[in-house]
């Protein structure tokens, strides 16, 4: 299989060369437009922001890689990409790649949750592109199984792998119903508003935040459904919530640890969870000292982090696994390919001959024994055929060994010469 | 059917071991795959169980609550069982080994020491205190099962103030199901010692002529009973919550093995058989 695939990931260049390389949607669509004309026959993009990949099958033999990056370099007008920021995959090791990138064992964040889709949407933008054919399409079946078996059969997705996340998991070790419980988001920065974002995905039953800047607060309450309370009067609320989570930029705290037993005081001294995720500390840490009080900070939410970052890579045999599984039998199909013609070939060969001899010496024969004459040659083909057709047709469908395959394809053409027409005839 | 008692009765303990093991190897690694099948092995061990307690029925002709050891087999078995049901119900997994190694403890101990007992006193013979029997230890059963579920629950309380994040912590369920496990073990404990009481009140009077309110065994059963009773309706009100309500079923369950031991073993009681 002639599949080629060149990619530029965070494996080869740094952000600034990745995001300048990075394909919109629309972009996508054009480079299409144009490797369709000009290098392959089928084939598909992938652009995210951690990499930009192209595969196909090329039109002609000679295509090479330089010539793709060369075509990618110019339409994206970057001086400084070189081909050492660039990795070559062709056949075999092109799907293997592709594998790779959609179980999410090739991702920055292994396990990386989003990748299956964004693969899925360039597959999908191939198909409406009409640049998937009929391999590419199978591609796209194989790849997704190992995607969606990867997420099933392993845990390389399971756990936190943020700090936002992660803080997030810790709340539900104490809660078991989110939906009944209430939290405050103090400081809505890029930390802050994931955190936010985070609780507002697990359901959370009253989301509030709170920021110095009112307008900020005010456009990320519309988009996550949140309650907005003033910066300045935040702390008269405090008791109304079960978790708080601070990240602001603030030098000094902004929680202190009396204000906390009061707040909790005032709770009844039921739960309360809170995470800061701030640098500096928003909450004074003498807080953990509080019964029932459950504090973390950055330090303990990243031991969480590169706890669960270390399970994901200990899947990783296992996600590896799977993909040989898929490949063995992506190419045990494709070898399939060309044995259903390859037993066709073969039969017509034997055919002609017994065809040719029959018509020679038919007129040697009774009328009667004629029709015998033909019954009896069939039947010797048939016999001399059913054991390198049926060893043919098990060795393509057990797909265990795509090189056994080609190698007993290509010496059943080559002996009875059935890629030359004129074989027998001399 | 002497020999199938003696068979099983050494069998078992190794059942349970098996059980416990898989419940252990299953926290350990957390493998999808066992899921399941520790969950079938729990129930075969608890079938087997069942055939052990009606063969030592059959066999002796009383049901198996004549001496302690006897007690302790069916009290391994009430464990587990409710153990089980517990696991069907609420679907969490990663609990049974800190539930079975008490049934395997207390098998272990009953098999090591069993007694057979041909002939019994004729009271023993009872249906009536077979099933006051039965309630009983249930309903030690629940609230030793409310007591372990507390346990865990301060384990993990700990481990959390500590940020300790190692197999505690991944393994078991969140904090408000710990309580909640550990609040309606308790309650199903309590319901089950209200209606063993309830038959010990009515059927006692009459099956012992020296019987007594104030009987040391049943003043202190009645105190475990009132505590539940207390720390229930405070839980239900919202008086306790969180910690406190763990910690009073570890209390009571605390209280309630101390009042055993003394009344069995060191208190004069008609309520003593053996």
């Amino acid at each position: 299989m002639n599949l080629l695939a060149i990619s530029i990931n965070h494996h080869t260049a740094p952000v600034s060369l990745r995001e300048a390389v990075h394909l919109s949607t629309e972009e996508t669509r054009v480079f299409i437009d144009e490797l369709k004309e000009k290098y392959f026959s089928e084939g598909f993009i992938i652009s995210t922001c951690n990499r930009t990949e192209l595969y196909g099958i090329p039109k002609e033999a000679g295509t090479s890689y330089l010539e793709l990056e060369k075509f990618l370099v110019e339409k994206k007008a970057i001086t400084n990409l070189t081909d050492e920021h660039f990795q070559k995959f062709f056949a075999c090791s092109a799907l293997n790649h592709l594998f790779k990138v959609i179980a999410g064992i090739d991702s920055m964040l292994i396990g990386d949750n989003q990748i299956l889709g964004q693969v899925k949407e360039s597959f999908q933008l191939a198909q409406e592109k009409q640049f998937a054919g009929f391999l590419v399409n199978r591609v796209f079946d194989s790849a997704i199984r190992v995607g969606k078996r990867a997420k099933t059969e392993t845990t390389i997705s399971d756990g936190a792998i943020t700090v936002s996340y992660a803080a997030v998991q810790l709340i539900e070790k104490i809660f078991s119903n989110l939906s009944k419980k209430s939290a405050l988001v103090i400081g809505m920065g890029e930390t802050g508003k994931i955190a936010a974002q985070h609780l507002h995905d697990k359901h959370i039953g009253k989301l509030s935040i709170t920021n110095r800047t009112i307008e900020k607060a005010e456009q990320i309450a519309t988009e996550i459904d949140a309650q907005i309370l003033p910066f300045e009067r935040f702390k008269e609320h405090l008791a109304d919530f079960d978790i708080i989570i601070s990240a602001t930029s603030s030098p000094n705290l902004i929680l202190t640890k009396e204000e906390i037993k009061t707040m909790m005081k005032k709770r009844g001294n039921t739960a309360t969870v809170l995470m800061d995720i701030a640098l500096p500390r928003d909450i004074d840490p003498e807080a953990r000292n509080i019964d029932n009080v459950f504090y973390n900070d950055i330090d303990s939410l990243n031991i969480i982090v590169e706890h669960n970052m270390k399970k994901r890579k200990d899947e990783i045999p296992k996600v590896q696994n799977i993909i040989m599984e898929e490949l063995i039998n992506f190419f045990g199909w494709y070898n399939s390919l060309e044995v259903a013609p390859t037993i066709k070939s073969l039969r017509d060969y034997y055919e002609e001959i017994r065809l040719a001899e029959v018509e020679g010496y038919k007129n040697k024969f009774t009328k009667e024994d004629q029709e015998k004459l033909e019954l009896v040659t069939k039947r010797i083909i048939n016999k001399l055929l059913h054991h390198p057709t049926t060893e043919l047709r098990k060795v393509a469908e057990q797909g265990t060994n795509s090189t056994e395959t080609a190698t007993k394809i290509a010496l059943v053409r080559d002996l009875f010469g059935i890629d030359n027409n004129n074989n027998f005839k001399e | 059917m002497k020999n199938a008692v003696d068979v099983s009765n050494i069998l078992l303990p190794l059942f349970y071991l098996a059980s416990f093991a898989i419940y252990l190897y299953d926290f350990q690694r957390d493998e999808r795959r066992l899921s399941n099948i520790k969950r079938l092995f729990l129930f075969l061990t608890l079938v087997f169980h069942t055939f052990y307690l009606i063969a030592r029925t059959v066999a002796f002709n009383h049901p198996p609550i004549t001496n302690v050891f006897e007690i302790f087999t069916v009290l391994a078995f009430s464990v587990s069982f409710s153990y089980f049901i517990l696991e069907l119900v609420t679907d969490i997994r990663g609990t049974g080994l800190f539930i079975i190694v008490i049934s395997l403890i207390f098998q272990v101990i009953s098999s090591i020491f069993i007694v057979d007992l041909f002939e019994v006193k004729e009271v023993l013979r009872s249906n009536l205190l077979g099933i006051h029997v039965l309630h009983a230890l249930l309903g030690y059963a629940g609230i030793t099962i409310s007591a372990v579920y507390g346990f865990l629950y301060l384990m993990l309380y700990k481990d959390l103030k500590l940020n300790k994040f190692g197999l505690i912590f991944e393994r078991l369920p969140n904090l408000e199901i710990l309580e909640k496990l550990s609040f309606y073990s308790a309650i199903i404990g309590f319901v089950l010692l209200s209606v063993a009481i309830a038959i010990g009140v009515i059927w006692l009077p009459r099956a012992f002529p020296n019987f007594s309110y104030f009987d040391p065994k049943l003043v202190a059963t009645f105190l475990v009973w009132l505590l539940y009773g207390i720390g229930i309706t405070a839980k239900i009100t919202g008086k306790l919550q969180g910690k406190k309500v763990v910690i009073f079923s570890i209390v009571g369950f605390g209280l309630a093995i101390f009042s055993t031991i003394v009344t069995n073993f060191l208190a004069k009681s008609f309520h003593t058989f053996y």
